[in-house]
């Protein structure tokens, strides 16, 4: 235990415990271990979060280690927890101090990964709108919240009970708007 | 006691006073019946006041054949008095003793009787003569039913009202009515006759009016809607078919203004034929079928016809006739919303068209007289025609509303009105006249939405007005900042009237400059300086320019002197404004003043030292911005008659290897030059696109402090409310766009100033 806590003090060492516990670490699992973990700082583990996160797992080897990953997302993935994680995945990316915002290519990652199972085509066609506008370089949390909200509320593909006059975010009415007019385009 | 010879004449003579035998009440009542028939057949006037009395004295007695004597009565002399006193005492008798029921009904069978054979002499007149007959029938039978009144008064005060019976006046009406009016021969007949005569008197015949008079007055004095039932209802339902033929023929014929005035004239026709015979009551009902007919039926078709409908008389100021369409539309149902539809529309179309014309869009200055013309024009049809209607006018408003802000450069176009009138439109115009023309620029202001963006042109035009000193009136200047001041508040004109505030300020400066050093600079070139708060006057980008060294020394000697009386502050020359007037001398000795600007004075001056010069050579040495210099060069080498410097190539646009050369055969008529520079009064596209976007970014914080104003007020608000409220309070600014607001809740969430309420994600609420 010893050997490895002294190498996870780092992104290598974040990597090597990933190798030891067969997951990839772009793995939303990683993700979920550092919320459950509560780290603080994407690819670092501090030694507190490390002890209190392992006891909070109830896990002191590798191979309970490896197990509890697998139902750590079904943990994740119940409606209680599931907001709590979304807007954790969201800070974690924060990588400077008083940094609000996160680029959009990293944005479309953390979605793909984040929501991906859950609500894909929302995911897909939103990263997609993303990478065309360049109104937005960045997303910032409010803005991410709102998505989650969005996904969660506004019926899909056909985004009936959206309005306008809501207060919805101003990039998701432009998304709308554009998927409004790609539909248009495709009746036609 | 010998008494018994007494008691019995006592006894005989009660007997005969109080015993009534019904053959006695039949004697009595045949007598009252003859005095009736006499009174009746007699002519009224004739009776002198003692046989009227007398008369009156029989009322006491009712009887049948009286009553009949009374109606057949030719001559007052047969009725004599002791026949009186008899019927007098007996009629009272009657009805004291209890037969007034015989009376009554013996009244009623006499009159009825009577009128039967009335009515036949009425049936039996020929033509023209019915109505006349009638008439006098009618007369007669009203003045002895008067008197028969008089003298049944006992009957009619005691007898009637305990027995709840008809008095007796109202009996002989409704007799009259039920034998005469309503005979199967003579009802059908009137009404149709009285109908004829008003057809006669609508087609121009001349009627009698007093006979009408008389017998639609008779109607209306018998009970029972007999008036209303007998001729009003009949008269209503004719009319309506005769003027909806009518109308229906003018309509084909006539254009709308000719319409109009016959329609007038048949309204009236009809209103003063009602005063003249028939009840006051019936002239809001044939009113009514008149509108109803010949306007409401129509209106539409009017309002729209082809050359002569309300647009066309619009368009030529047809004031009577708009005003006679006004009048008479007034009177109907949503006619006069129709005609405010029609000119609204009409009005919308025309402000269209002209801010949509790019030809009317070359000239600012007659695109804004238009405007004004417009507006005069349909105020005066409105003060004329259409009464000052207040629905009109807010209508009108509304409408330039909407079409002034169709162009979005009408704040710019605005602007450029005021300057060309205070440049030298109003120059020699009285204080009044400026005044008005001043006042028609605040109304147009109103109707602006964008009212920032014209702020902003005003500054603009105003800072080159002072700083070039062509302002015609510094009064007119100052009357309309205090005219939007009052109109907009004091942020408005505060920078405004800095700017002013700076002239005058840099005059008693170089007033100062020269007193101090004055012997210093006298040699030097005459300098005036104009000195600017930064924040007051529109920015302006500083450029690069070097000055020539003659000019220099004594740019830093006022430096000096100024920083020297004002501590803390920074100068920086305007270059790319300002004049310079230059003395110049050329080839053959010709002597001129060139007026030009500093950029031309700083490239001019290079030619002292040198007789010609490369484009590039210029440029490195005075360092203008490429584009200020080329136009510059321009205006000096290729404009006839200002061409101070020859150009080679002798092309029209400056080419970056161009040489100049000072031109020594310069010529002009004059001895004093303006050489201007060449540009455009407009905004040229690229200028256009930085103002608007400077318009905007100065929207920015305003749209924030609103909503930050309204959030620290509420506390919590949804997004709805938010829009509404920020709308309403920058409304004498201008419209902020809802996309616009929303970004900036966005950028005031991110700063932390508001947050979306946890629980509803529809409100927001104020961080502290």
């Amino acid at each position: 235990m010893l050997v490895i806590l002294v190498l996870l003090y780092s992104p290598e060492g974040i990597e090597a415990l990933c190798s030891a516990v067969g997951v990839d670490h772009t793995d939303v699992r990683m993700l979920m271990l550092a919320w459950k973990m509560n780290a603080e700082k994407q690819g670092y583990f501090t030694q507190d979060e490390w002890h209190i996160g392992l006891k909070a797992l109830r896990v002191d080897t590798i191979g309970k280690l490896k197990k509890r990953l697998s139902n750590l997302k079904e943990e994740v993935m119940k409606p209680e927890n599931f907001e709590n994680f979304y807007l954790y995945a969201f800070r974690y990316c924060l990588t400077e101090e008083k940094q609000k915002s996160i680029d959009i290519e990293s944005i479309c990652i953390l979605l793909d990964l984040v929501l991906g199972s859950q609500f894909r085509p929302q995911v897909d066609t939103f990263t997609e709108y993303l990478k065309i506008q360049n109104e937005y370089k960045v997303i910032n949390m409010d803005q991410w919240t709102n998505f989650f909200r969005f996904c969660k509320e506004i019926s899909f593909p056909d985004l009936e009970n959206y309005d306008t006059t809501e207060a919805w975010s101003l990039v998701l009415d432009n998304y709308v708007e554009w998927m409004k007019e790609k539909a248009k385009l495709a009746a036609a | 006691m010998s008494a018994p010879k007494k008691r019995n004449f006592q006894i005989e003579a009660f007997k005969h006073r109080v015993v009534v035998d019904p053959k006695y009440a039949e004697k009595t009542w045949k007598i009252l019946e003859h005095a009736i028939h006499e009174i009746y057949n007699h002519n009224a006037s004739g009776l002198s006041f003692e046989e009227l009395y007398r008369f009156r004295i029989l009322s006491t007695f009712v009887v049948g054949t009286f009553l009949n004597e009374v109606l057949r009565m030719r001559n007052w002399s047969d009725f004599n008095s002791r026949k009186q006193e008899n019927c007098k005492r007996n009629a009272y008798n009657m009805v004291l003793h209890k037969y007034g029921e015989k009376l009554y009904a013996g009244l009623v069978m006499t009159m009825t009787s009577h009128l039967k054979e009335i009515a036949k002499s009425i049936e039996a007149a020929q033509g023209a003569l019915f109505l006349e007959e009638l008439n006098r029938k009618w007369t007669e039978h009203n003045k002895a039913l008067q008197m028969i009144r008089d003298i049944l008064m006992y009957m009619d005060r005691t007898f009637i009202p305990s027995t709840h019976k008809t008095p007796v006046h109202e009996l002989g009406l409704n007799l009259w009515r039920d034998n005469i009016i309503h005979s199967s021969k003579i009802q059908t007949r009137l009404q149709d006759t009285l109908l004829e005569l008003v057809q006669q008197e609508r087609t121009g015949e001349v009627i009698n009016r007093g006979l009408m008079r008389n017998i639609i007055k008779m109607l209306m004095d018998l009970c029972g809607s007999v008036y209303q039932e007998n001729f009003e209802k009949p008269f209503l339902e004719v009319s309506a078919d005769f003027y909806r033929g009518e109308s229906q023929q003018f309509i084909e014929c006539c254009d709308c203004g000719d319409y109009l005035k016959k329609a007038e004239k048949r309204l009236n026709e009809e209103i003063e034929r009602v005063s003249q015979y028939m009840d006051v009551k019936s002239e809001g009902k044939i009113t009514n079928v008149v509108e109803k007919e010949l306007i409401e039926s129509h209106m539409h078709r009017l309002v729209h016809m082809d050359n002569s409908g309300l647009v066309n008389m619009l368009v030529d100021d047809k004031y009577d006739d708009l005003g006679r369409m006004y009048s008479l539309f007034r009177r109907v149902p949503d006619g006069l919303s129709l005609i405010r539809d029609v000119m609204t529309s009409h009005i919308r179309e025309i402000g269209k068209q002209l801010v949509t014309d790019p030809e009317k869009l070359k000239d600012p200055v007659d695109f804004v007289q238009r405007l004004l013309d417009e507006k005069d024009k349909h105020d005066k049809i409105i003060s004329l025609a259409f009464n000052n209607d207040k629905t009109f006018q807010n209508a009108l408003n509304s409408s330039f509303e909407y079409f002034i802000n169709l162009n979005p450069r009408s704040p710019e176009f605005i602007s450029l009105f005021v300057d060309d009138k205070l440049r030298k439109g109003l120059k020699g115009v009285s204080e009044e006249d400026v005044e008005l023309v001043l006042d028609k620029v605040m109304m147009l202001f109103r109707y602006l939405q964008e009212k920032d963006v014209f702020e902003k042109y005003y500054k603009q035009h105003l800072a080159k007005r002072l700083l070039s000193g062509k302002t015609v009136s510094d009064d007119a200047e100052r009357s309309l900042i205090v005219k939007l001041k009052t109109e907009c508040g004091y942020q408005f004109t505060s920078k405004l009237e800095g700017m002013f505030t700076d002239m005058k300020t840099s005059q008693d400066t170089m007033q100062g400059f020269y007193a101090a050093m004055g012997a210093d600079i006298a040699d030097g070139p005459t300098l005036t300086v104009q000195v600017l708060t930064t924040g007051s006057w529109p920015t302006q980008s500083s450029s690069t320019c070097n000055l020539p060294p003659e000019i220099l020394g004594v740019c830093e000697k006022f430096r000096t002197y100024y920083l020297g009386t004002h501590t803390g502050r920074r100068l920086s020359w305007q270059t790319n404004m300002g004049t310079a007037d230059l003395k110049a001398t050329f080839g053959k000795g010709q002597k001129h003043e060139l007026n030009v600007s500093t950029y031309q004075m700083c490239i001019l001056m290079l030619f002292n030292t040198a007789d010609g010069l490369s484009y590039r050579e210029i440029e490195q040495a005075t360092e203008i911005p490429a584009a200020d210099l080329k136009r510059c060069l321009q205006s000096l080498a290729c404009v006839r008659g200002k061409n101070v410097l020859r150009k080679e190539p002798m092309s029209k646009d400056i080419a970056e290897d161009d040489a100049f050369f000072f031109n020594d055969n310069f010529q002009s008529k004059f001895y004093k030059v303006k050489i201007g520079t060449v540009v455009a009064q407009k905004e040229s596209e690229p200028e256009k696109q930085e103002t608007r976007q400077r318009v905007e970014e100065d929207r920015k914080p305003q749209i924030e402090a609103a909503i930050v104003r309204i959030m620290k007020a509420r506390r919590v608000l949804d997004h709805n409310n938010i829009v509404a409220e920020v709308t309403k309070q920058l409304q004498s600014r201008f419209l902020p766009n809802p996309v616009v607001i929303k970004k900036r809740i966005e950028s005031l969430i991110e700063r932390e100033f508001l947050e979306r309420d946890k629980v509803d994600r529809k409100l927001y609420r104020y961080l502290a």
